[in-house]
């Protein structure tokens, strides 16, 4: 009795500390600035506003920044998924090329952002990719940084497909390249779409190159991040709950796999104490 | 034809490692060697870093968060392991994987609103009839261990998950032995379940190791670049508050060159420690 009282107690708080917070920025977003800033805070919403949530979308500036962040997401990712996709399938087939991919995954995994950042900052100054209207460089950039992510995706899909696919299309008459793309790249189609749904998360989460190579032209971390320090709460309130409706895809994505580690009370013991109970 | 196919695979890996290599691993290096080669003395950015006191409490910090940080969510990724698969809840599934999926910059400007002292959890405490604190005081150590505890918020799902995975690899019929023979539930804890669960554990410790000392926007976010500094926060300060792109690339070096040591030397520790292991009966 003691017990699930306990584990009902746990529960509630759990829920409430993951939603708890969503909850304030929901409604920071709907209220006026006023009640964001009253001291003790206000709990409850008294007056609501769509204002902040209007300005996202209607005020020039900020519209530009979200179709900069959709774009450079976007470029990012179908980039990423190519060039994943070329690897993973060569790392799937060849001893050697899995060796040189995986060696370089895990050099360039160990690179801090700001060691990268700086440096290719001030390259692409020279070659006037840095803080272009655009974010062409910043997208390329994302391309580069979300390629290990694309290719370990991309490699799993490949690894399952049998080899004797490709040589059928081969005896054919199909060359390599046109056997890759009417045999192979049909088959892991699923997995291509989980890699570009991925990398262009990514994209659209990372925070730390954008802020240092799209210096005027933000994109909408570093605007979230502005917005914040300045203490601007309803417009960066707003700006975030914008930013989690990807997100969203997110839980969706992870919720299969807890959904597996849940087999676990299948066992008896110390890992499912709530299954001994029953027994 | 297995010729053509080679060719095909050849240009296959070259193109994106061409790419990850321009656009990673030559700024890196690059990064760590223009410093060396400053006009009058050479070395002299590395000098002036190292002589920096800021950069004494740059490296201090980005010693200290990730041990806190690493330590807070390994028992917190741990608990949590424990308890989701002897609760089944849905809800409770989707509330504690919330940290990670939002946007570390959602997260982070969540965690302002809720650490700054006219914040929630202040709001709270002095509706519990408590005295407001002031969490993210510049240089205290009450700021470096909300730092952590953010950081720890953050990733403890994916620990979570990672634990969850080594736990649901422990073979059932290990468990229904051990019962057999009468052992008690903190025996089977302390003799099936951590042994077993070493290799998952050092695996998620190394990952999130890395991850850790390269900790930038929460310290930037919570603390700003001077108050709490990391390194990483460090060497932005230098490139964009000082403008001086030598001393800001000499110290992201030094953080580059830290992790890589540090990593090396926990996978050769990991390493040593399995092949320990694989030699017990």
């Amino acid at each position: 009795m003691v017990r699930r009282v306990l584990a009902r107690l746990l529960s509630g708080s759990l829920v409430l500390a993951g939603f708890g917070p969503l909850y304030l920025l929901a409604k920071q977003a709907i209220t006026p600035e006023l009640e964001s800033f009253a001291w003790p805070p206000f709990w409850l919403p008294h007056r609501l506003t769509a204002a902040h949530l209007r300005a996202v979308f209607a005020l020039s500036e900020l519209r530009s920044v979200l179709a900069r962040s959709l774009a450079v997401a976007a470029l990012s990712a179908v980039l990423a998924t190519a060039l994943g996709a070329m690897l993973g399938y060569a790392m799937a087939r060849g001893r050697r090329e899995r060796a040189a991919g995986l060696g370089l995954i895990s050099v360039t995994r160990l690179l801090p952002m700001i060691a990268v950042a700086i440096p290719l900052a001030l390259a692409l100054i020279v070659l006037g990719l840095y803080d272009t209207q655009s974010g062409i460089g910043l997208a390329l950039v994302h391309g580069a940084v979300a390629l290990p992510t694309a290719v370990l995706t991309s490699f799993s899909g490949f690894a399952g497909l049998p080899v004797e696919l490709e040589e059928a299309a081969w005896l054919d008459g199909a060359g390599p390249l046109r056997a890759f793309f009417s045999v192979v790249l049909p088959a892991v189609r699923p997995f291509l779409a989980a890699t570009f749904i991925l990398t262009f998360l990514l994209s659209w989460d990372e925070f730390g190159f954008a802020l240092l190579i799209q210096v005027t032209h933000r994109t909408l971390p570093p605007l979230l991040y502005y917005y914040t320090v300045f203490g601007d709460v309803g417009p960066a309130s707003a700006l975030a709950l914008v930013m989690l409706l990807p997100a969203i895809a997110v839980v969706v994505m992870l919720r299969p796999m807890l959904g597996q580690t849940t087999a676990l009370s299948a066992l008896p013991g110390g890992v499912a104490p709530g299954e001994r109970r029953d027994a | 034809m297995s010729r053509s196919a080679a060719r095909l695979r050849l240009v296959f890996t070259a193109v994106p490692l061409l790419l990850m290599g321009l656009v990673l691993l030559v700024p890196a290096l690059a990064g760590l060697l223009i410093p060396l080669t400053g006009r009058g003395h050479a070395f002299r950015a590395y000098r002036a870093v190292l002589a920096d006191p800021m950069f004494g409490a740059a490296l201090r910090n980005n010693l200290l968060i990730p041990l806190l940080s690493l330590g807070i969510e390994f028992a917190g990724g741990f608990a949590l392991a424990l308890f989701v698969t002897w609760r089944r809840s849905p809800l409770v599934e989707i509330a504690v994987v919330v940290p990670f999926a939002l946007p570390e910059i959602v997260l982070l400007a969540l965690a302002r609103f809720i650490f700054l002292p006219r914040g929630y959890l202040n709001g709270a405490l002095l509706a519990a009839g408590g005295v407001p604190v002031d969490w993210l005081r510049p240089g205290s150590w009450l700021a470096l261990l909300t730092v952590s505890v953010v950081d720890a918020w953050h990733v403890t799902p994916v620990v979570m998950l990672i634990l969850a995975a080594g736990l649901r690899s422990i073979p059932a019929e290990l468990y229904e032995a051990a019962l057999l023979d009468g052992a008690g539930r903190l025996s089977l804890f302390r003799h099936i379940t951590l042994p077993l669960m070493a290799p998952a554990l050092a695996s998620a410790l190394l990952l999130r190791g890395f991850d850790a000392m390269r900790i930038f926007s929460t310290v930037l976010v919570l603390a700003g670049a001077e108050g709490t500094p990391v390194l990483s926060t460090y060497a932005y300060q230098l490139w964009s508050d000082q403008l001086a792109p030598g001393r800001a690339m000499a110290a992201a070096s030094l953080l580059g060159l830290l992790v890589t040591v540090l990593g090396l030397a926990g996978l050769g520790l990991g390493r040593r420690l399995s092949r320990q292991r694989g030699s017990l009966p």
